[in-house]
């Protein structure tokens, strides 16, 4: 899975850029795997199997919650969860992933490869539910990436680095849920997202295609009407995104905003900060819309307008609607989500704000008012964000430098300088020595007689011994 | 002495008779050939009865000389070395600018003082001996005093060996005086010293040591090495052949008898001097022969290092008993017979190419570039005799090498055998360096065709080298013969 | 006896390509081919005789003369399944790298096929060796065919690299006599009687101070050859300047001979002075795994780099032995095949490369992707394997060896999973300098592969692939000799 992803961003490998890419993509994700694997090691030794059925019966026998061992494999696994599902810290190769051609983007790392991660974290449920700090950690992580991601995305100008954000973002929601302990939600959440976030891609390609490969949403601009399919669809899709009822999005947020609130540690907290990334999600999605399919038209697209892509889009679209009315067949095979109900004020406030969401972005965008709510006009943090609040830089500065001059000083090993000094010394003592065999008879004698003494003293001194 | 004693030591008058034969053929009818195949034959029988003796009874004829199978066995050994010189010497004498017949003699004399030397039990014989031996010798080192090519390497060479081989002479004769002083008798073996007129156990101290400068000289042991390099490069390459074989394995053939199997104190009071010579002589020997450019020269000094590593040897005898003996006298014995194998095989290589063109002998190894393409054989040889100096398994060198580390390891010699590891893989690097320059694509042209006789003593001496290397077990067993 | 007669078939081809060769470079090509057949043919044999009999008997013996009867020195050769498995990928190696020399040796044929068959006999001698002074003149003698081939037909430096890998060897080796040396008579001292079989010695009491010295001489000797550090630096310059079938043979057998020394003699022989090491061993292969990753991400010169992920893997090799324990060796010889046929092919790539850009720096390489695309492809392949992908060997053998060292000693093998990290760096960049990226300079003449190629690449993505997927094909039959040798090392 890595080796494709690797190939397939990596393209149109003229570019040294997109080969650098791709390689970013591999190397992070090796990061987590080899956490994965040595969790894997270490859950091995502790179980002595590593089937699956196995160990989700072994595990409520062997570990006791909470303790050591449970944590460190839960930890490691997420790690490997992390790293594939590109969620903090791990989470730098998705934007740059898109360099590969967008089929690619929506496939791999909208909808399924990058999904890996939370099929894993639910596989084994049966450790993390031994490991509560752990899947504590797993919701805090969710929903840092899901609010962190969810700021830079207001920022990004690339269509398609937006919704790679943005998919960061909902994966967020995705671990946010497994943390919380919505795990079937979570599921559902994970293959409604798949519909609809692949749509929004396969849409955004057929717009990038129609305009010559622009990508730039400030170079687009009023296409509701010379590209009505793709408008639909992205209606569609960014309804969904946003989770307006009736849309299958809306139920599984529901329920995990409720299952966050009921959450015996942080609950409200953890309520509070889903909300909030619901909120940006609708500011963010409704921004592209309205930047891209109203206001000027800046852009022309051309004859055919990609019509290719519609039979596609036409698909998912209507899967994206209809999916959530059905109900997810899995039973018992993952644990309940917490029942019970919160407070009816927590409910209306989630219902509210993304609508509260989408008004703003109306107004800034469309309408262009409240400009000084536009980050354009606040310049360091804009950049702040738009860098990914900086990780790329602080990955550079702490691993990635380090590690290229420390090869680059040591390139001719300085190991080898050892037998490369015995080499020398014994040049030089060749060449001293050598110095001593000058040809000259008397010399010869001499040493000659020299050493005579220096026998004869030597054979004296052991005498009386 | 009766004829019993008188048939033991045939082989001996076999080579004095050769001597005598040559000087009057010489006078009669000067033929370089028949010269060549009267030495050569008359080596070859006195080896072949020398080596058929074995097995009999030792014979102790006058006080002076001992048959017995040690002496029968090295002996042998130090004919074949001579043959193989006899036989090389004559391609090299025939491109010679010099009268060639009188070489003969003077090498038939030497051989008959490297075999009086190995049959010596006696101070006075060993000193007729080693002299005979060592003024042949000058005057065959210093061979090539009319030829205009090499008249200054020759007689330089023969002048400092001549001079510095009388210096030790001297040192050992002084020596051997003192030994008398103490023990009365020129026997080596003390044994039957109980009584007697003697003197304090000093004069055997000193004598000893004497003894010692005079013996280490003749085998290059650092310090008294000196000669070692200038003599070799300069001698004619037969001639330095034969310093290095034969004169190596007749010298240290009596020093096994005398500090290892004769009774008496001598070893314990020059151990430390020999610890001593044998220390430089791995590290220095090595180190000094790293980038020589000459190849005689550099044989030499690694010959210098590989008597070093035969210093282990004696170590391992002094204080151990008698198991450490049986098996120190059976290693020194192999190495010495294996190391004059694969030391022959190497000049008798250069003595061939120089009998084609004398640059071989004189000049650096850039003659011997490519020398494997143009001439296998030649340089196939070469490469093998390298290899078995390096001490590479199935040549005879490893069957030494081996032996060494027995030994050493043996007697817990940890010293000695880390230098000897140590010098060992010195060593390697110039053993490799002439493999390599064999290799390299040719630059000048050697393309000549070889005599059958030469082919055949090439091809018997590599024979030898492997045969010893890839079954040694009947080495092994002639060797257990004679040091019972 | 089908040993000898592969060793036989090997030596004879040698000699007969050698007298061939001046006549006609073509025949002996050919004739090393043939011997090279000749060989599997007794091989296939001998593996169905071993698969059948497996069950009664771990050894097959194949010769016991006596040699030098004065040390209890015998001609033993035998197999079990662990030699046998190394036996046969030196077999797929030797038609690989002579693959990979038919266009490539172009001068002194004849002398070339003989130095290969040679050496390609002596690392089948040292596989099935069983008495340790015909192991050592085996050991010995496989270096010096090896060297010529270097020093002749080598690139720029070749005289360096070739001296400095003989060196090397030669000096460690000298430390292993010693070692063995002193074994033999450790064992004289105790039962009287002087002996270098295997099956003898190994019963030998080898506890206490002396025992740990004679395996240090042992284990120097084999960590040389293996390499792990700080003993490696013969390494990237000997495969650097090799030629291609030389750099095959290097990195895809000669080094296993390390391996092998380490699992035969070094735990068997001498038990408990290897249970007290093994941390400092296991700590030096991490070392080399982890800093020999991090040198090949630096280098230049395709081949350089090439060569330490080669000390790389062999760090994990190093790793799992040391662990001992079922899952660690077994995923140590699946680790030593897997990187045989990786390296093998990387190394083939390189000097496909080298042949048709006369150069070996990535930096005058890139954008080939589109002018070589079947070569690209199966450098792509080479390059996964390397970084550990699963469904090729290579991935099985690292994960069972951190399996098994975790189980012993857990710091170790986190350490070392690390690699998993750094390894794509460098294979990665492979791909990304040479194949991705804008061509640099004019690369039209540069052609895509032959059938020949082809073939030789296609063989060893076989192989990696098949191993991915069925490892028990090597298990099933290393599963019991490991086992006994598992025995062995506990002191059994």
């Amino acid at each position: 899975m890595g080796v494709c992803s690797f190939l397939l961003i990596g393209f149109w490998y003229q570019d040294p850029a997109n080969g650098y890419a791709a390689r970013k993509a591999f190397i992070v994700t090796r990061v987590g795997d080899t956490a994965f694997a040595i969790g894997l090691f270490l859950l091995y030794r502790e179980l002595g199997t590593l089937d699956l059925p196995s160990i989700m019966v072994l595990a409520p026998e062997k570990f006791v919650m909470g303790a050591n061992q449970p944590t460190l494999i839960a930890t490691l696994l997420l790690a490997g969860a992390v790293g594939k599902s590109a969620q903090l810290p791990l989470h730098i190769w998705l934007p740059d992933a898109m360099a590969g051609p967008t089929p690619v983007s929506a496939l791999i790392h909208a909808a399924t490869m990058v999904t890996a991660g939370v099929y894993l974290i639910a596989r084994t449920h049966g450790v993390f539910l031994q490991a509560p700090d752990v899947l504590l950690a797993v919701a805090f992580i969710g929903l840092f990436t899901l609010l962190i991601s969810g700021f830079t995305a207001l920022n990004q100008t690339d269509i398609k680095r937006v919704l790679a954000y943005s998919t960061m973002s909902q994966i967020g929601y995705m671990f946010f849920a497994l943390g919380v302990g919505a795990w079937s939600e979570s599921i559902f959440h994970l293959m409604t997202h798949a519909l609809f976030k692949a749509l929004l891609f396969m849409t955004a390609g057929s717009i990038i295609l129609a305009l010559h490969h622009e990508q730039d949403i400030r170079l687009m601009g009023g296409l509701r009407r010379q590209l009505p399919v793709p408008f639909w669809c992205f209606v569609i899709g960014s309804a969904c995104l946003v989770a307006l009822p009736p849309t299958s999005g809306f139920f599984s947020k529901e329920a995990i905003l409720n299952a966050s609130w009921q959450l015996p540690r942080y609950g409200p907290w953890f309520w509070a900060g889903g909300v909030l990334g619901a909120f940006i999600t609708a500011i963010y999605s409704f921004r592209l819309f309205f930047l891209v399919f109203f206001g000027a038209e800046k852009a022309q697209p051309h004859e055919p307008k990609g019509w290719q892509f519609h039979p596609p889009l036409i698909i998912l679209a209507t899967l994206s609607l209809i999916a959530g009315w059905f109900v997810l067949p899995a039973g018992d095979v993952l644990p309940s989500s917490p029942a019970g109900h919160p407070p009816m004020w927590t409910i209306v406030v989630a219902i509210g704000l993304p609508l509260l969401g989408i008004g703003i972005a109306y107004q800034v965008y469309v309408r262009h008012k409240w400009q000084a709510l536009r980050l354009a006009h606040w310049q360091r943090l804009r950049q702040f964000w738009l860098q990914g609040w900086g990780f790329d830089g602080l990955y550079r500065r702490l691993f990635l430098t380090p590690f290229t001059s420390l090869a680059q000083v040591n390139r001719n090993d300085i190991i080898d300088g050892l037998p490369t000094l015995l080499i020398q010394l014994s040049r030089f003592l060749h060449r001293f020595f050598s110095q001593l065999q000058n040809g000259q008879l008397r010399v010869y004698i001499a040493t000659l007689a020299s050493a005579a003494i220096i026998i004869l003293a030597l054979a004296i001194s052991t005498v009386g011994k | 002495m009766n004829w019993v004693e008188l048939a033991s030591l045939i082989p001996l008058l076999l080579v004095a008779s050769i001597s005598v034969i040559l000087l009057l053929l010489i006078a009669f009818a000067r033929s370089h050939k028949l010269t060549c195949w009267v030495t050569c034959i008359g080596f070859a029988l006195a080896a072949f009865w020398a080596f058929t003796q074995m097995g009999n009874t030792t014979q102790q004829v006058t006080p002076l000389l001992i048959i017995d199978d040690f002496s029968r066995l090295l002996g042998a050994v130090v004919l074949l070395v001579s043959l193989a010189c006899a036989w090389v010497s004559y391609a090299y004498l025939e491109t010679a600018d010099e009268i060639c017949e009188e070489y003969y003699i003077l090498l038939s004399l030497a051989a008959l003082g490297a075999c009086v030397l190995v049959a010596s039990n006696h101070f006075a014989s060993m000193f007729i001996g080693l002299e005979l031996m060592s003024v042949s010798l000058f005057a065959m080192v210093g061979y090539m005093a009319h030829s205009k090519q090499q008249i200054n390497m020759t007689l330089e060479a023969g002048v400092k060996y001549m001079v510095l081989s009388g210096v030790s002479s001297s040192f050992l004769l002084f020596g051997v005086a003192l030994v008398y002083a103490y023990a009365g008798t020129l026997t080596i073996d003390l044994q039957s010293v109980a009584g007697g007129p003697h003197l304090q156990s000093g004069y055997l101290v000193v004598g000893s040591a004497l003894m010692l400068v005079g013996v280490a000289f003749k085998m290059s042991w650092v310090p008294f090495h000196m000669w070692t390099p200038d003599v070799y490069q300069g001698a004619p390459a037969p001639v330095t052949g034969f310093l290095a074989a034969a004169v190596k394995v007749a010298v240290f053939a009596f020093v096994m008898r005398w500090l290892m199997m004769a009774q008496g104190e001598y070893l314990n009071v020059l151990l430390l001097g020999l610890t001593l010579m044998a220390v430089l002589s791995m590290v220095m020997g090595n180190l000094l022969a790293l980038r020589q450019n000459n190849l005689k020269r550099l044989l030499g000094y690694s010959s210098i290092a590989h008597m070093g590593y035969l210093i282990v040897t004696l170590a391992a005898t002094a204080p151990h008993g008698a198991a450490a003996l049986s098996t120190a006298l059976e290693g020194a014995a192999i190495y010495l017979i294996t190391y004059a194998c694969m030391t022959m095989l190497a000049f008798a290589v250069i003595s061939q190419l120089a009998a084609k063109d004398r640059r071989f002998e004189s000049g650096t190894l850039v003659d011997y570039e490519g020398l494997l393409f143009q001439q296998p054989l030649l340089a196939g040889s070469l490469i093998l005799a390298m290899l078995a100096l390096a001490g590479m398994p199935l040549t005879a060198g490893f069957i030494g090498k081996y032996y060494l580390v027995l030994v050493a390891v043996d007697a817990q010699l940890w010293m000695l055998l880390g230098l000897l590891v140590l010098g060992s893989s010195l060593g390697l690097y110039y053993y490799l360096r002439v493999i390599l320059v064999l290799c390299k694509p040719p630059v000048s042209d050697h393309h000549w065709v070889l005599g059958a006789s030469e082919k055949l003593l090439l091809m018997l001496l590599v024979l030898a080298t492997l045969w010893l290397g890839i079954y040694p077990t009947p080495l092994i067993e002639w060797v257990q013969f004679a040091i019972a | 006896m089908q040993l000898l007669g592969i060793i036989i078939s090997l030596l004879g081809g040698g000699v007969l390509a050698l007298m061939m060769g001046h006549k006609s470079p073509v025949a002996s090509r050919w004739l090393s081919l043939a011997s090279l057949l000749v060989a599997s043919i007794f091989y296939t044999s001998l593996w169905l005789d071993s698969t059948n009999s497996l069950s009664t008997s771990l050894w097959i013996i194949h010769t016991d003369w006596p040699w030098i009867e004065r040390f209890g020195v015998h001609l033993l050769l035998a197999t079990d399944g662990l030699s046998l498995v190394l036996i046969g990928l030196t077999l797929v190696l030797g038609y690989v790298a002579l693959l990979s020399a038919w266009h490539e040796i172009n001068h002194r044929c004849g002398l070339f096929y003989l130095n290969f068959l040679f050496t390609l006999a002596g690392v089948v001698g040292v596989f099935s060796a069983l008495d340790l002074f015909l192991f050592f003149v085996f050991w010995e003698v496989m270096l010096v065919p090896m060297f010529l081939i270097i020093a002749i037909w080598g690139h720029e430096e070749r005289r360096f690299a070739a001296t400095k890998f003989f060196i090397y060897t030669q000096a460690s080796s000298l430390l292993m006599l010693v070692a063995m040396v002193g074994l033999v008579l450790l064992n004289q001292q105790q039962t009287g009687l002087w002996s270098f079989s295997w099956f003898t010695l190994t019963q030998t009491d080898t506890s206490g101070s002396m025992g740990m010295w004679l395996m240090l001489g042992f284990y120097v000797a084999f960590l040389v050859k293996l390499p792990g550090l700080p003993v490696h630096n013969w390494l990237p310059d000997a495969h650097t300047q090799a030629p291609t079938p030389g750099s095959i043979l290097l990195a895809g057998i000669l080094l296993k001979t390390g391996a092998y020394g380490l699992l035969r003699f070094v735990w068997p022989l001498f038990p408990d002075a290897a249970l007290a090491f093994a941390p400092i061993a296991m700590g030096l292969g991490v070392l080399s795994v982890l800093y020999a990753a991090k040198l090949a991400f630096a280098q230049n010169d395709l081949k350089r780099l090439i060569a330490y992920t080669s000390i790389s893997h062999m760090g994990f090799v190093s790793l799992g032995i040391f662990a001992w324990n079922q899952l660690s060796l077994q995923g140590t010889l699946m680790q030593m095949v897997g990187h045989g046929l990786s390296s093998a092919g990387l190394f083939a790539i390189a000097g496909l490369l080298q042949q048709r850009l006369h150069t070996r720096a990535l930096d005058q390489m890139g954008g080939l992707w589109a002018l070589m695309p079947k070569l690209a492809t199966l450098s792509m392949v080479f390059a996964v394997a390397a970084l550990g992908l699963p469904g090729l060997a290579n991935f099985i053998g690292e994960f069972m060896i951190l399996l098994g060292v975790f189980q012993i000693e857990p710091w170790a093998a986190s350490l070392a999973a690390l690699a998993m990290i750094l390894a794509p760096v460098y294979a990665l960049v492979i791909m990304q300098k040479g194949f991705f990226g804008m061509a640099v300079g004019d690369k039209t003449k540069a052609l895509d592969l032959n059938a020949r190629e082809l073939l030789m690449l296609g063989l060893l993505v076989v192989g990696l692939v098949f191993l991915g997927f069925w490892p028990n094909l090597i298990f099933t039959v290393t599963a019991a000799p490991v086992d006994s040798l598992i025995h062995l090392g506990k002191g059994g």
